[in-house]
């Protein structure tokens, strides 16, 4: 992407804008507000629910997730332009060891439709993206244009599962974070979401106090969270690591799967298989909560470059 | 096209540069410390030799695995996903081509040297030709299933352009010996007939090591696969001759190549006065050797010894010093003459008391030589001017005083210089093999006549064709400039605390590492073509080691005096009668019968019992001594007192 972001600036240049940059765009990732969605209980009441002993999944896995890169190119006059390499990728554990099934890249840039024409063509293999909201301001465009990046990397994923199951038809697929991106994730029985960030928290008050508690190889009661409703899910959460001496958050998270009586069925048993999956201990901060075969398939698509 | 192994990474902290770089396997690659890898990358090619080797996962740190396993080990293969694991070696590289520009090594891919690379890599191409070239096998490169022969140049190996082999290992691991008996036979086979002759001289100096170098040994499959890969023929050494002195009984042969069936190349060396005068310098500690004892050393070298020698005033005939027991007699007549005169100290310019320890010294030398220092005018010496080409000559001064050792090293050497500067030696390059060099060449210790020889040998013995093949344990005890002239070095398995000196800084952990672990028959070489060590794997030598062949030809025990002369005549011709050497024997004085018995081996003729007879003195009968006739006495009285008688 050096080269492309180089020729981008190159073209900024030649077409009168100015070129910029801003590190920190490139290293943020999804913010979700701190917030309450209170969710509604599958069997209540919410309790703790040891799940059993750590079980290993019995056949293939993937792992599948997804990574952005963005860069200010610079300016035209006041428009930022922003570039963005975005990937997503399945990496497929056969035998103990993860090995690439799908992986999909998109290179794009993201301004208003003038910064766009102004650059003139663009170098192969970037695409435009329009932002085409009212009011030009350059924050918020570059707010604007982030999301559409956010966006742009959550369809690459959607297609990256799409193009994994097309070839896996009964393999599970972990996905990182929420299923509710595509009704398809929710349909598919073969697959779950594991969700690390809790911004937004499913339940207040004393319940709180309860879910937050969850002792390690726990579960809670099943729920559905009220941010899914396009796309019902039932949602669990699970304590991998024991957060004595830590954070609450601490090996917590959120499981996601298509919201049918058979998650239900198999809520405990899909919970040992995640709990097998704390070893090995991934290389990061988010170690706690960060299942390996998650963190393999990001840093597979990190060491693709830029 | 060779499969690929693996693929050149740098990063900032580990870049690739002209001379080194990064390339990283799969953990199950055929890859080793050693191993031969070839890089190409848009028109460039690289030959690397991995020096060193990494392997890591993606740990953070080691407390990770701890978490991750719960804190119990046995649990760590139980985790679902197998962490990747990385193997990253480091090459040093060969040879880039092109040559120049001279630039980092590329991001290409890495493959294993096929036998076509492993020439170009060590520079073979260079002195390997269709038609032949100057090439000596050393041994085989061997990784991944892949083996190539490893050749040194001839030009570098016995001169002109470099010369001399240094070789060291612990003992034991077929390393010094089997290294030198191995390259002796390589040399002879290969060494092109239009750079000369050549020959060996191997000083035997511990046990029967190089005592049967012409008796075939038995060789496994993978031997014989092994030289013949090297292109060679297995055999044993094919013109050979063992020198040894005699014991101190001046009859049996001090060696442990005593076997009755092995005796017909063994020859006795035995030097008279006249051979060690010249290296007297060699007995006589550096104390002893000042301007005066060296004055009276030269006068007897040049005006004494083999010669007429008038001295009116010691006594009217001419002496004629030709052996110990003349000189004696000489210095003898010397002492007398200045006894008799009152208070006279000096004889001819030389002071009594250097003339008597002179005289102590040089008389010494018979004592503590006995067996390679006769004190007669015989000699039994080796073939100067008659060395024929690839013939192997051993001088076992194995049993003999280290005096005796330093005096056949001194004079043998000096000897060899001579005749190769007269160009009369017989062969136009001797290769001299001398073990134990930390012995007789170390790094501190006095400054000796054979530590300054050997020096000057190293230094300046190319020119002439005189290499010296050195072998020790700790390369780092020999003087430096002995081994630092070997334009070859080979490193068999060494000693952990010898790789920890100075001179080993230059190789990697991994290199001594291997070193430090190197199995049998394998050697790491440095010859002046390679840019970086190489490693080879030798086969078993087609000789038999020296354990094998006392096994095989126990050595016989020393016999009386008179058998022993009987076996010796017996081996110049069988068909001498026990009954009539013992009759020739019969009242001899042993120094007499030593000494025909040594001009007999030493001349060889056609009869050689009638020849030893006729050197012992005639035997005179003894006649019965008749009273004398005349007068006859007169009476005697006892009782007498007064009387004449």
């Amino acid at each position: 992407m050096t080269t492309t972001l180089h020729a981008l600036r190159r073209r900024l240049t030649l077409a009168g804008g100015h070129a910029a940059s801003l590190t920190a765009i490139a290293v943020d990732g999804r913010r979700d507000e701190a917030t309450y969605r209170p969710a509604t209980l599958i069997d209540a009441p919410l309790r703790h629910i040891a799940v059993g002993a750590p079980l290993a999944w019995p056949g293939d896995v993937g792992f599948l997730d997804g990574t952005q890169h963005v860069d200010l190119v610079g300016y035209v006059g006041t428009q930022p332009v922003v570039s963005a390499v975005v990937r997503a990728a399945v990496r497929l554990r056969i035998d103990r060891r993860l090995r690439s099934a799908i992986t999909m890249v998109r290179r794009v840039v993201v301004a208003r439709a003038e910064a766009i024409a102004a650059l003139g063509a663009l170098p192969d293999g970037v695409e435009p993206i329009a932002i085409d909201e009212d009011d030009p301001h350059p924050l918020r465009d570059l707010q604007h244009a982030r999301g559409m990046v956010d966006r742009t990397r959550s369809r690459l994923e959607v297609a990256a599962a799409r193009a994994f199951r097309a070839r896996n038809r009964e393999r599970w697929l972990i996905i990182d974070g929420g299923i509710s991106a595509t009704p398809e994730w929710g349909a598919d029985p073969w697959v779950l979401g594991v969700v690390k960030s809790h911004a937004m928290l499913p339940f207040a008050g004393e319940e709180l106090a309860i879910y937050l508690a969850l002792p390690r190889g726990h579960r809670t009661s099943i729920f559905m969270p009220a941010s899914r409703r396009v796309t019902p899910l039932y949602s669990w959460a699970l304590r991998l690591h024991d957060f004595t001496g830590h954070d609450l958050f601490h090996g917590l998270v959120r499981i996601e799967a298509p919201a049918t009586d058979e998650t239900i069925a198999r809520a405990d048993r899909l919970s040992q298989h995640l709990l097998a999956e704390v070893a090995p201990l991934s290389n990061d901060a988010r170690a706690d909560r960060l299942l390996y075969g998650i963190h393999d398939v990001e840093r597979y698509l990190n060491a693709l470059g830029r | 096209m060779a499969e690929i192994l693996g693929r050149v990474v740098a990063t900032e902290l580990k870049p690739s540069t002209p001379h080194q770089f990064h390339f990283w396997t799969t953990p199950a690659a055929p890859c080793g410390i050693g191993a031969i890898v070839r890089v190409d990358h848009d028109g460039r090619t690289v030959f690397g030799v991995v020096t060193d080797a990494m392997a890591y996962a993606d740990l953070a740190r080691p407390l990770d695995a701890v978490i991750g396993a719960d804190g119990d080990p046995s649990r760590v293969g139980d985790e679902p996903t197998e962490r990747p694991e990385i193997r990253l070696w480091t090459a040093a590289v060969l040879r880039q081509l092109p040559e120049e520009p001279m630039q980092p090594v590329p991001f290409g891919a890495v493959m294993l040297a096929t036998d076509a690379d492993v020439r170009i890599a060590l520079r073979m191409d260079a002195f390997m030709h269709a038609n032949g070239g100057t090439g000596v096998p050393v041994g085989l490169y061997a990784a991944g299933g892949l083996s190539a022969p490893v050749l040194l140049d001839s030009d570098f190996l016995l001169g002109p352009e470099a010369a001399h082999l240094n070789i060291s290992g612990v003992s034991g691991l077929a390393t010094k010996t089997s290294a030198v008996t191995f390259m002796l036979r390589s040399i002879f086979e290969t060494f092109a007939p239009a750079k000369g002759t050549v020959a060996a001289i191997c000083f035997n100096v511990k046990g029967p090591d190089l005592c049967f170098l012409d008796q075939a040994a038995t060789l496994s499959s993978d031997d014989l696969a092994m030289w013949h890969r090297l292109g060679l023929h297995p055999g044993p050494a094919t013109d050979f001759t063992l020198y040894a002195p005699y014991k101190p009984d001046g009859v049996n042969l001090n060696t442990l190549r005593s076997h009755p069936a092995l005796t017909a190349n063994v020859r006795p060396l035995i030097w008279g006065l006249r051979e060690i005068l010249d290296f007297a310098e060699v007995v006589l500690n550096r104390d002893d050797v000042d301007a005066k004892a060296d004055a009276l050393i030269d006068f007897l070298a040049e005006r004494v010894v083999g010669k007429k020698y008038q001295a009116a005033e010691l006594r009217d005939a001419p002496f004629t010093v030709e052996s110990f027991a003349d000189l004696d007699e000489f210095f003898r007549a010397i002492f007398d003459f200045l006894e008799t005169q009152r208070g006279a100290d000096v004889w001819r310019t030389h002071h009594v008391a250097t003339i008597r320890k002179v005289r102590n010294r040089l008389g010494n030398i018979a004592t503590r030589s006995k067996g390679l220092v006769t004190d007669d005018a015989t000699a039994s010496d080796l073939p100067w001017g008659t060395f024929r080409d690839r013939s192997t000559t051993v001088i076992d001064v194995a049993g003999v005083d280290p005096l005796a050792q330093d005096l056949v090293f001194a004079r043998v050497i000096s000897r060899l210089r001579e005749h190769l500067e007269r160009r009369d030696l017989g062969v136009d390059h001797i290769i001299v093999f001398v073990d134990e060099l930390n012995k007789y060449a170390p790094a501190d210790g006095p400054d000796t006549y054979v530590k300054r020889m050997l020096l000057d040998l190293s230094e300046r013995g190319r020119y002439l064709g005189l290499v010296l093949f050195s072998a020790q344990q700790f390369r780092s005890q020999v003087m430096r400039r002995v081994t630092g002239n070997a334009g070859t070095s080979l490193y068999g398995r060494m000693d952990s605390d010898e790789l920890a000196m100075p001179g080993y800084a230059v190789l990697s952990p991994a290199i001594k590492a291997k070193l430090a672990s190197l199995p049998k028959g394998e050697l790491m070489v440095r010859h002046p073509h390679f840019t970086q060590p190489v490693f080879v794997r030798f086969p078993r030598p087609a000789s038999l080691s020296g354990r094998e062949g006392v096994e095989r030809f126990p050595p016989v025990a020393d016999l009386p005096f008179a058998d022993a002369v009987m076996q010796r005549l017996r081996e110049l011709d069988p068909s001498v009668a026990a009954e009539a050497v013992r009759a020739a024997l019969d009242g001899r004085p042993e120094a007499e019968v030593r000494r025909a018995l040594s001009a007999t081996t030493q001349r060889r003729p056609e009869d050689p019992f009638a020849f030893f007879r006729a050197l012992l003195r005639r035997t005179i009968a003894v006649l019965p001594v008749e009273p004398r006739r005349g007068i006859a006495p007169l009476s005697h009285d006892d009782s007498d007192p007064f009387a004449p008688y």
